[in-house]
């Protein structure tokens, strides 16, 4: 287990590496920056030439690289070119609102998929588990944003029982603003995730060794506690590592349609206004968040089933 | 003495089909009882209704008695309480069936709690009694922590731990080498000696042989007999090496798992084979032996040394020429694994010929059916994809394909293992005709006592090395090294007492038939 | 056995759609622009928020709605299928490690971020979103071939024609390449839904296509103020959209059961 940490913390390490490299030169690379696309219909050239000098675009790439990776090491991601203001301000600003959307649902999609995934996975091919299949076969196909424009049609602007945006709400003051962002991101995750138990389940049920600790008597309730679940979660943990990925771009479009100011509004707007030190420093952040939490199942794994391997 | 099991009219139905048909057993306490019969004969249904278990769909019906406990009645399971307690069930490889997610300790605990929460001591007892270290080393361990061999100790230390009265074991033989299964007889009997009884399922007549009381022979769901069929007995050759320049010949050949030689499994050996000659080579399974072999058909490539076909250098498959890769043919261990799985058997082993000897498709299809029947498998079974086959029909199909390239050498690599005593006799048979016609034969395996019966030379590799070789006769006689002797007694093993030495081939042959 | 959406079902509800992106504009429809919202004679699903009819929309907007992800998947399938099976078919592990290591290094990131920066310097460049999308998934590709490929180039199968002196095709493409196509095909299908919404999500965000462009996805966003006004100008690409993931999704399953029951039946 220790041996096991220890070499996937070093992977993550050399992810981290080569992401950042990947960051910049990604950013590096486009076509036009803010120098260009905020003045140059008011500026003269000579003016852009000495905006970029001012900026630092000038400089050769690798000199910015280990200027910037020398400036997010100490906790510097930069200042942004729009606003003027550091990028961790921007970071710190938006963070709040994504990390209560993504928390929550999770908090719901979590025990709900579990419970789900050992239902059906225990009625293989049964009445109940095909309904759940059928359902959850069909909630996937719907991409978010659908659902979204639905759902908000229909119980803010029908119904005007929900509020339709965050603008001008307090989360703390009304929580009700949390429950159609997190019913969307609801419906694919949790089928995503129930499925991954289902199949988890139906193979340890299956597994010789279940079958032999029935045999020997073990009753069917410690059976499925102690024998199955251990083994029937690394396929749902592995997936809650990838549903990561899907929540991500569940988010950015919920954000977007709810005007709620978090991570993903902010990295738009960095996008739109080519605004590069934004985009650098929020994609590294998220990455980062997504590097952990890879590491995090890979390790949760490992505690459950000891023999995953890392290295085949 | 009062029997601790017993079964009378045992039946076993799937719809319309009967699996098992008024089957009759007991189990007596310190005695073996053996269900000796082909897979699908109805075995381990049989076995399994001990527990009160059955397939889907399947009904049970007669009545099995189970230390006082009615099991099955005529309606069908009425308890599911002996299970462990009373009767603890090993599966085929009971390595497979640890939990891989829970220490070693947690399981057996939690089975002793279960079964027996007065009791102290029953977890350190069973893994005594399985002969695993009883410290806290051992229980915070997970299975994938320990060997195959220990793995299988463990789970038997799992069915200990319910202190059951009666263990029943399935297939316990499969995949053991000779000097393991030995030390299975021995460990047996040291169960039976505490007053185990013991339901032994098994197809290895020899072990059934040395190790039961009470015989019950079932075949397609009824019990045909209650004695044993004859054991193949199969003296051991005199060994008389043919005169002439060695065939194929491989000089001061080492192999390593690695590159640059790391991690060396066979360190220097010489061994040379004439037209018309079978050299043998046993040892326990990681002796090196398989190792051996792929080096002499040209797969594996990490080795150093020389390997000659009639004198001329010959270098690893992938440089080999068509006529060097059609004289030298193997036959892989791993059968099921060496077909694709969608295409049917015929065509795979008629390719041979086709690639091989330039053949046309329809005259290599011919072949490819007569050579199989001959084996013993019908031109319907071929037809159809390795998956509907048996272990013993794809183990001569795989040795068939080898045959169409007409081959001057043979390499087989232990193609008996999943044959019954008809079908060894069957590949013996057509081996000993290969031999006459001139073929040149290299016999890897872990029985000595088979091999002998058939090569001219033996070898014997223990750890990489060879460590002793001679005359078959000679080596079952008089056997020199450790390792040598307990593969001779362990080629004893049902054979009770030793063969006599036979001294010509008419007389090997009169004793097959 | 569980009874199933019948195949002809899950085909047409990946074919209709497929069929209106494919030839949908080339049918002549040329209607007379309208109110913004419109509902009523000449435009049968009415006009959208810019006073277009969104029939014509409909037939023109599949294009790009599924020619992008489509493009991306076979795309993706040929960069990281070439990289998954140079990796499992090398005799030399330097070779493989090259080849898959880096692509370990890339397999934690989010794809709408990568997608998000790409869509900083070439925005409404199809061409662009849709390299970014291939991208994304060009890793998983790589090792869900790998695997495949060296689960059937590893066991002695493979030894046991190159022993029969089996030609490289019939090694390769005989075996290995039909070994490989079940869990692709299986893929695929996944494959396919979620690039669909990858590049729908980007389209919606504003990230990808010109706000004004027919796409179905940009549809979608652009009319969703006016739902109530006039629902079909939302719900028909959407519905269009939805038919073609659901489709997918159900043909993935009938695939994902089939092979298994192919394992079971193999034991």
């Amino acid at each position: 287990m220790r041996w096991y940490a220890a070499q996937r913390a070093a992977l993550a390490m050399l992810q981290l590496a080569v992401l950042s490299v990947l960051v910049f030169v990604l950013t590096a690379l486009l076509p036009g920056d803010a120098a260009d696309l905020r003045f140059t219909e008011t500026l003269t050239p000579d003016q852009v030439v000495r905006l970029r000098e001012q900026l630092g675009l000038d400089r050769p790439a690798v000199e910015r690289f280990t200027h910037w990776l020398g400036n997010v090491v100490t906790g510097d991601l930069g200042t942004s070119l729009i606003s003027g203001g550091p990028v961790v301000d921007i970071v710190k600003a938006s963070v709040g609102a994504t990390l209560v959307l993504t928390l929550t649902t999770l908090a719901v999609v979590v025990p709900l998929a579990v419970a789900l995934g050992i239902l059906m996975g225990t009625r293989e091919n049964g009445r109940l588990d095909r309904a759940i299949t059928s359902v959850t076969l069909g909630l996937s196909a719907i991409p978010d944003f659908v659902i979204a424009v639905v759902l908000v049609a229909v119980f803010s602007l029908k119904l005007g029982w929900l509020p339709a945006t965050w603008v001008g709400g307090e989360l703390l003051a009304s929580p009700a603003l949390l429950v159609l962002p997190v019913a969307v991101l609801f419906g694919r995750t949790v089928c995503l995730l129930s499925r991954q138990v289902r199949a988890g389940t139906i193979t340890a049920l299956q597994a010789e060794y279940v079958v032999q600790a029935r045999r020997l008597g073990v009753p069917r309730r410690r059976l499925l506690l102690r024998h199955v679940l251990p083994n029937a979660a690394v396929p749902g943990v592995q997936e809650l590592a990838r549903t990561g990925d899907t929540l991500l771009g569940g988010v950015l479009v919920v954000e977007a349609i709810f005007a709620i100011p978090g991570f993903a509004t902010a990295l738009v707007d960095g996008v739109e206004t080519r605004d590069v030190p934004v985009v650098q420093g929020l994609t590294l952040v998220l990455a980062v968040a997504a590097l952990l939490i890879n590491l995090g199942a890979d390790l949760v794994c490992n505690r459950l089933v000891p023999r995953t391997e890392l290295l085949r | 003495m009062k029997p601790i099991v017993t079964v009378s009219g045992l039946a076993a139905r799937a719809g319309d089909s009967i699996l098992v048909d008024g089957v009759d057993f007991e189990v007596f306490p310190g005695q073996v009882t053996a269900l000796v019969g082909a897979s699908g004969s109805g075995k381990t249904t049989s076995a399994l209704a001990l527990l009160g278990e059955h397939g889907d769909r399947v009904t049970l019906s007669g009545l099995v008695e189970v230390d006082g406990t009615v099991v099955v009645d005529s309606n069908g399971p009425t308890s599911a309480d002996v299970r462990g307690r009373v009767v603890a069930y090993m599966p085929q490889h009971p390595g497979s069936a640890l939990n891989p997610a829970r220490r070693i300790g947690v399981g057996l605990r939690e089975l002793a709690r279960l079964h027996h929460p007065s009791v102290a001591e029953v977890v350190l007892e069973a893994l005594r009694a399985a002969q695993l270290p009883d410290d806290r080393a051992t229980l915070r361990r997970f299975p994938h922590q320990f060997s195959g061999g220990q793995r299988q100790r463990i789970a038997l230390a799992q069915a200990l731990t319910c202190r059951p009265r009666v263990l029943i074991l399935d297939e316990p033989s499969t995949g053991l080498d000779s000097i393991t299964r030995l030390q299975l007889v021995a460990d047996l009997e040291d169960l039976t000696a505490r007053g185990l009884g013991i339901l032994l399922l098994s197809h290895d007549l020899e072990l059934v042989r040395a190790l039961a009381q009470y015989v019950v022979v079932l075949d397609a769901g009824r019990v045909i007999s209650s004695t044993l069929p004859a054991v193949l007995d199969l003296p051991p050759a005199q060994g008389t090496r043919p005169g002439g320049d060695p065939l194929l010949q491989a000089m001061n050949v080492s192999a390593s798992l690695r590159p640059r030689g790391r991690d060396t499994i066979l360190h220097e050996v010489d061994l040379s084979v004439r037209p018309g000659e079978c050299v043998g080579v046993v040892g326990r399974s990681g002796s090196g032996k398989t190792t051996l072999a792929r080096c002499l058909a040209g797969l594996h490539e990490r080795h150093t040394g020389r390997l000659t076909l009639a004198g001329a250098d010959l270098p690893v498959l992938r440089k080999r020429s068509l006529e060097q890769n059609r004289r030298v043919q193997y036959v892989w261990q791993e059968v099921r694994g060496s077909f694709d799985e969608r295409r049917p058997v015929d065509d795979q082993v008629a390719r041979t010929a086709q690639r091989l000897r330039g053949l046309t498709l329809s005259d290599a299809r011919a072949e490819a059916v007569a050579t199989l029947s001959r084996l013993g498998v019908s031109a319907m079974i071929a037809a159809r994809p390795p998956s509907r086959l048996s272990g013993g029909e794809l183990q001569r199909a795989a040795l068939a394909r080898a045959l169409l390239a007409k081959p001057d050498v043979l390499v087989c690599d232990e193609i008996t293992t999943a044959l019954d005593e008809h079908g060894t006799g069957l590949v013996v048979e057509l081996l000993l005709e290969l031999k006459a016609q001139g073929t040149a034969l290299v016999w890897i395996s872990h029985d000595l006592g088979l091999v002998s019966a058939v090569a001219d030379h033996v070898l014997v590799i223990d750890a990489g090395r060879v460590v002793e070789q001679g005359p078959p006769s000679t080596v079952m006689s008089d056997p020199r090294t450790e390792v040598t002797r307990r593969l001779v007694r362990a080629a004893r093993v049902g054979h009770e007492p030793p063969p006599p030495v036979l001294t010509s081939s008419s007389d090997l042959r009169s004793n097959l038939r | 056995m569980r009874a199933r959406t019948p195949l002809a079902v899950s085909a047409a509800l990946v074919l209709i759609p497929l069929l209106v992106a494919v030839f949908g504009p080339l049918i002549p429809l040329d209607p007379a622009a309208g109110l913004p919202y419109e509902r009523g004679p000449g435009h049968p699903l009415g006009t959208d928020g810019l006073g277009r009819d969104v029939l014509e929309l409909l037939l023109v907007g599949g294009r790009t709605a599924l020619g992008m992800a489509v493009g991306a998947v076979v795309i993706a399938y040929l960069v990281g299928g070439v990289i998954g099976l140079v990796a499992a078919s090398t005799r030399h592990r330097w070779i493989d490690e090259a080849l898959i290591r880096p692509l370990d290094v890339l397999l934690p990131l989010p794809s709408l971020l990568v997608i998000s920066v790409v869509a900083v310097g070439w925005r409404a460049s199809a061409l662009a979103i849709t390299l970014a999308v291939a991208m994304v998934n060009v890793p998983t590709v790589a090792r869900l071939v790998r695997a495949a490929a060296l689960d059937a180039a590893s066991g002695p199968v493979v030894e046991a024609l190159r022993m029969q002196r089996e030609s490289w095709a019939g090694i390769h493409l005989g075996f290995i390449g039909r070994a490989v196509l079940g869990p692709v095909a299986a893929d695929v299908g996944t494959r396919i839904t979620l690039a669909v919404f990858l590049v729908a999500s980007v389209n919606f965000l504003g990230l990808g296509l010109s706000p004004t462009a027919p796409d179905w996805a940009v549809s979608v966003s652009r009319n969703r103020e006016g739902l109530l006004l006039q629902p079909w100008a939302v719900i028909a690409p959407a519905l269009i959209l939805v038919a073609f993931t659901l489709g997918f999704n159900l043909l993935a399953d009938r695939l994902v059961h089939r092979t298994r029951r192919m394992v079971e039946a193999k034991r």
